[in-house]
């Protein structure tokens, strides 16, 4: 059977720092079955047309994690990725390397701040050298508690998710998806002595600089879904240590706001979020916002039934974290 | 049709605007509102750092007030149409299920799992019809080239929230199209606007707000709109802070999604609140004939 083709226009990016001034885009066509990966079409042109194209990969299968890139501005595998859908969209292919990571050579990037990252959060289970494992048998867990990371040892650290964050993007303190969903995986496993060290230090290492954006779950090529990981670790520092920064001090204010009336206060909010010196700070972008925004001062209405959200924290807010009850 | 309104704490308070705007949009397209004042917060994704399974159960809450009044639930806010459906998805497990029946069956509250969350946009998109729509525009927004601004919470994570593509959404600029305008497509309009760590450090948040308006700047968009008024807050309240944190001059008018088709639909400016955002909407709205 001959297999029918499509007509698919690549324009891929390149650059060599130190030789190129600027970046360019190069563009090939080939004709291709459109279930071809991306991955096989940039070796076909490599192969065939232009050797001196750079990239990285390695088993071709989704399981090394190297040769993940931007396919039309999304962080993905390249080798899981099939050409069809991407032209039935976009008309034509567009391959750049992975983004939030200096570039080496066309789609090779530098990799050293993702993994410093990763290093950092120590990615190793620390055990109690006062309690050595017993003779002769290994340190047995129970099926529910291997249920608790079940997704993050899926990771194969591809880095797409780290090249989809605006946090990353925009501010070099965030340690990045990938870093914190592992950090999740220590914590939560029983046989970590360090849970509590570790709570306490990644507080004023950058987890609050997480935007829930969940752009990390969406390109995450194992499904670790990272964001929700992170949402967990949040709880669970409050939970070990209070709030002791001002993201943690915002989300424990927020909750006590809400059980004041029912809606946010605003103007309250702020009040319980920031000390004094930051509220002072804030106050010229206050009163510019409350010119026109008169409501900003004024407290809500508490809201019918103000009583039954009372009880409903009065059930539930046992400052335990939701992930580690039972 | 006929909706349980959940207007969100900040187009109560602040956003005002938005809740103007909304009112004027459902009367003209023929959505009855059906307001419930004892509606909470949805947690707007804070409070769930703290506690989720609370948020979860207040957000059940909500759910089961509409539930009781046989009604589908209309948001106008990114964060509460995600927040509120996610309760539902994560109702569905049945360790939170019965953590949450147990703090509500005290309180006389049942809920069954039955009320489904709709935004405005997909109200708009897909219950009332862009055909629908377009037959009652009067006032075109001929050739405005708008970038629309989803906001995070309703697109993603996909495969939970379940409408459309977190990737390439267009429904968004589809109904921009049905009013006469120029959709502009830029990377930013499906990226997050900063509002989350506004309070945990201001000048990454502006820069990140600033990113994405340069984007849809640098593709010619000459106003953005939003279905969420946190994104609103983060663009056009803050904008003088982008601004700096970029370091270049933005000028970018930012409307909420109501305010958009109002327009189209004949509203006058001071109908949908317009004067009350901080970046001047007066030479965009004169472009399309609507003087105040």
């Amino acid at each position: 059977m001959v297999e029918a083709t499509v007509h698919a226009t690549f324009d891929v990016y390149r650059f060599e720092p130190g030789t190129d001034a600027t970046p360019r885009y190069d563009r090939y066509v080939l004709d291709l079955p459109p279930h071809t990966p991306v991955l096989s079409a940039l070796l076909k042109i490599r192969a065939e047309i232009d050797p001196s194209l750079s990239l990285r990969y390695s088993c071709r299968s989704a399981i090394c994690g190297s040769c993940a890139m931007q396919i039309n501005s999304k962080s993905r595998l390249a080798c899981e990725a099939p050409i069809g859908p991407e032209l039935a969209r976009d008309g034509r292919i567009v391959i750049e390397p992975m983004r939030n990571q200096p570039v080496l050579r066309d789609l090779v990037v530098d990799q050293d701040p993702f993994w410093q990252n990763y290093r950092k959060i120590e990615p190793h289970l620390i055990l109690d050298p006062r309690h050595p494992m017993p003779e002769g048998r290994e340190n047995p867990m129970t099926p529910a508690q291997v249920d608790r990371f079940k997704e993050t040892p899926r990771c194969i650290a591809c880095a797409a998710c780290y090249s989809a964050c605006p946090a990353v993007e925009a501010d070099p303190a965030f340690p990045g998806p990938m870093a914190l969903a592992k950090l999740y995986r220590f914590v939560v496993d029983p046989r970590d002595t360090a849970r509590q060290d570790r709570l306490v230090r990644i507080q004023t290492d950058g987890l609050w600089l997480c935007l829930r954006c969940h752009l990390c779950t969406e390109a995450c090529p194992k499904d670790v879904r990272p964001s929700e990981r992170i949402r967990d670790l949040k709880e669970m520092a409050i939970a070990a240590q209070g709030a002791t920064e001002p993201g943690s001090r915002h989300a424990l204010a927020f909750k006590e706001n809400i059980r004041d009336r029912g809606p946010l206060n605003e103007m309250k909010l702020a009040r319980q979020s920031m000390g004094l010196t930051e509220l002072v700070a804030q106050l010229p972008q206050g009163i510019r916002i409350w010119r026109k925004k008169p409501e900003l001062l004024r407290a809500p209405h508490a809201i019918e039934g103000d009583d039954e959200v009372e009880k409903i924290y009065d059930a539930l807010d046992d400052h335990r974290s939701s992930e580690d009850l039972p | 049709m006929k909706l349980a309104y959940y207007p969100g704490c900040v187009a109560q308070e602040s956003g005002k605007e938005l809740d103007m705007a909304t009112r004027w949009v459902a009367k003209a397209v023929g959505i009855e509102l059906v307001s419930f004042p004892s509606f909470s917060c949805c947690g707007s994704g804070f409070m769930d750092e703290a506690n989720e399974v609370l948020n979860i159960a207040l957000n059940a809450r909500n759910l089961a007030i509409a539930e009781k009044a046989g009604l589908d639930l209309l948001t106008i806010c990114s964060t509460c149409q995600g927040m509120l459906t996610l309760a539902n998805v994560r109702l569905g497990d049945a360790k939170v299920k019965s953590r949450v029946d147990g703090a509500l069956r005290p309180l006389g509250i049942e809920y069954r799992g039955t009320t489904k969350v709709k935004h405005l946009l997909q109200v708009l998109t897909q219950d009332i019809g862009l055909d629908s729509i377009r037959a009652k525009v009067t006032r075109p927004l001929d050739g405005l080239k708008i970038g629309a601004f989803y906001g995070c919470h309703l697109l993603r994570p996909a495969d939970e929230l379940g409408w459309e593509s977190a990737e390439e959404p267009h429904s968004f600029e589809d109904l921009l199209a049905a009013l006469g305008a120029t959709p502009v497509y830029y990377r930013g309009r499906v990226m997050c606007c900063g509002f989350p760590i506004q309070f945990v450090k201001p000048e990454t948040a502006s820069r990140i707000a600033g990113h994405q308006i340069l984007d849809a700047k640098a593709h010619g968009a000459e106003a953005m709109a939003t279905p969420c008024p946190l994104c609103h807050i983060s663009l056009d309240a803050y904008q003088n802070r982008a601004e700096k944190a970029v370091g270049e001059p933005l000028d970018m008018p930012v409307l909420h999604l109501p305010q958009v088709v109002g327009l189209a639909l004949g509203a006058s400016p001071e109908e949908l609140g317009l004067p009350r955002h901080l970046v001047s909407t007066v030479a965009l709205t004169a472009k399309v004939g609507a003087r105040a």
